[in-house]
């Protein structure tokens, strides 16, 4: 009970921010850490539950945000735009990543590492340009929608992977990560629940993407399909916690914070950091920083706060 | 067809860097299960090493594999007892998903490393003999490509008879076929994966120096890794007979390729085979371990 009047506070005092304060800055970072949320979201439900690592996230992403950015021009609203988005986010993984089941542990990993690889280098030979808003779209350009788009999406996106993961389905998903031949041994039909992992990662992707068309107003097209958006989450996600709800939330607003004041202070050096932190994480704390904090918090005499 | 011929000889002259560049991370993975998907990145270090040694010291390239290749070992000794150690103790999945997250991580550090220290611009060594071109019957080789194409055949023969004909040659390839058994053979398998391991690194050293003969800067890790990736695939992991075969193969596709569509392509065509060959024949064309 507790912890949901906290969520509750905490959702409203997030939905209350444009109407005290519409500093740009403080309205970028927050964007910022719900793209963040939602891709580390997207690519937890596949390699922190269902334990497929996916380095091909960026393919989604770039797919939902060139789809969004085109009909969104065309005068379609955004919440429609981004729901078509997601849903050719669906299709393209339909079509080619489905099929990737097939590949088993690292052959998944480097499969998709390819794919996204395809997909990056073919929109650079399409579309070479850059993608303008026209003049009428900036001339009332304003983050506060674009604020509100990213907080609902973010907001659904966290209670969506908390309601499956709590669902037999996550069960399903995680038997899957622990054991793949032992899960089909006792009647899992992994490949089905595989093909639900990532159905609702591609989507979930795919809202990323269209949400980051909504945000930046002019960028190279293929900005999006950067190897980057594949390999940030993965980062993030290990940071925070693979395999939990909250975990990528505290990996999202670490990366993105730490980002900001090393960007500043540091400039080149900080990605260097975070490779050095991504390493020393796996080799020593594989349950993330929110593993840390509940070892921290039981070994305090308190109770698990049972997070995940 | 004299075009066709040109550019075919051009993709066979790369295709044999690309059997180099592939032969560390295939033995490396075929002796311990480690995938080093940075493999890329220490290449383009050792290309970095090697315009160092070149701009400073007034090294020849060719000469400066003397150099750059023991480096390597000693960094690849470190890393493992540092990072790699830890992991031995898994099986063999887990060992595959950390050694590929934790080079993951490395193919972010080593990039920026280099940017810090040689900022993100172009470099290459230019030697008095960049630029001169063999002609055989109107097909024009670079004496550089032709180099390379020595150095792949004769560091991929010599490893073989490394493995196949020496003592600890053969203890390496009892260890990658199994451990327990190799252990119980008296083999000190900890040591041999220690030895193999910075061998793979030292093996990132011969491609680099070629690599730094022509244009390149800190972001051709992840393409250098990828290359490696389609080779190892082609080739069947662990497999180092069929690198060089392997990495001529995609020389070959990739010229086609860009013979046929275009040169933006150019490395489409490597990954589309690869994407193919994993769903179809994930065990290699030629699917035995060394």
């Amino acid at each position: 009970m507790k912890r949901i009047i906290l969520v509750a506070l905490l959702l409203v005092c997030l939905a209350v921010v444009p109407l005290i304060t519409t500093r740009e800055y403080v309205l970028s970072l927050i964007i910022l850490i719900c793209i963040y949320t939602i891709m580390s979201h997207s690519w937890n439900l596949l390699g922190g539950f269902t334990g497929q690592i996916s380095l091909g996230h960026s393919t989604f992403f770039g797919i939902g945000a060139l789809v969004f950015r085109y009909l969104w021009l065309k005068g379609i609203p955004p919440y429609l735009a981004l729901g078509a988005g997601s849903l050719s986010s669906l299709l393209l993984a339909s079509v080619i990543g489905f099929p990737a089941f097939k590949l088993k542990g690292h052959y998944f990993s480097i499969g998709t590492l390819a794919l996204s690889m395809i997909a990056s280098i073919t929109i650079q030979n399409i579309f070479p340009g850059v993608s303008f808003l026209p003049q009428e779209y900036l001339k009332d350009y304003s983050l506060v929608p674009v604020y509100y788009m990213a907080f609902i999406v973010g907001t659904i996106t966290i209670c969506l992977v908390y309601a499956l993961t709590h669902s037999k389905v996550g069960v399903a998903l995680v038997s899957i990560r622990e054991d793949e031949d032992a899960a089909e041994a006792i009647g899992v039909n992994s490949f089905k629940y595989k093909v639900i992992a990532m159905s609702l990662s591609t989507l979930i992707a795919g809202w990323g993407g269209g949400l980051f068309s909504f945000y930046v107003a002019s960028y190279y097209y293929y900005v999006p399909f950067d190897l980057g958006w594949s390999f940030d989450p993965v980062m993030i996600t290990f940071i925070g916690g693979p395999g939990t709800v909250i975990g990528p939330v505290v990996g999202s607003v670490c990366f993105v914070l730490l980002k900001e004041l090393f960007a500043i202070s540091l400039g080149q050096i900080n990605v260097l950091i975070f490779g050095i932190v991504f390493i020393l994480i796996i080799l020593f704390l594989p349950e993330g920083l929110i593993g840390l904090m509940e070892r921290l918090w039981r070994s305090k005499g308190g109770q698990s706060v049972g997070m995940a | 067809m004299m075009h066709f011929a040109q550019i075919f000889s051009y993709g066979l002259l790369s295709g044999a860097l690309y059997g180099l560049v592939a032969l560390g991370l295939s033995l490396v993975f075929g002796v311990m299960n480690y995938l080093i998907i940075a493999h890329g990145a220490l290449i383009m270090m050792a290309a970095y090493m090697t315009f160092w040694a070149f701009f400073y010291l007034k090294i020849d390239p060719f000469l400066c594999i003397l150099l750059v290749t023991p480096a390597f070992f000693v960094i690849g000794w470190i890393l493992f007892k540092v990072l790699y150690q830890s992991l031995m103790k898994f099986s063999e999945g887990e060992k595959i998903k950390n050694s590929l997250l934790i080079s993951f991580g490395l193919l972010l550090v080593f990039p920026n490393l280099a940017i810090l220290f040689w900022t993100a611009d172009e470099r290459a060594v230019a030697t008095a003999y960049t630029g001169k071109v063999l002609d055989l019957f109107g097909i024009r080789l670079p004496y550089i490509g032709l180099g390379g194409v020595a150095l792949a055949i004769i560091v991929i023969i010599a490893l073989h008879l490394f493995l196949t004909r020496t003592y600890f040659g053969k203890a390496i390839r009892a260890v990658s076929q199994d451990h327990e058994a190799a252990t119980l053979m008296g083999i000190n398998v900890n040591r041999i994966c220690l030895v193999a391991f910075s061998m793979g690194f030292a093996l990132a050293g011969i491609p680099g120096v070629i690599t730094s003969l022509h244009a390149f800067n800190p972001g051709i890790s992840m393409d250098l890794t990828n290359k490696a990736l389609i080779v190892l695939i082609l080739a069947g992991f662990g497999s180092i007979k069929g690198v060089l075969i392997g990495g001529l193969l995609l020389g070959a596709i990739e010229a086609t390729g860009v013979y046929i569509v275009g040169a933006p392509y150019r490395e489409v065509f490597g990954l589309i085979l690869f994407v193919l060959i994993l769903m179809f024949r994930p065990q290699g064309l030629t699917g035995k371990k060394a």
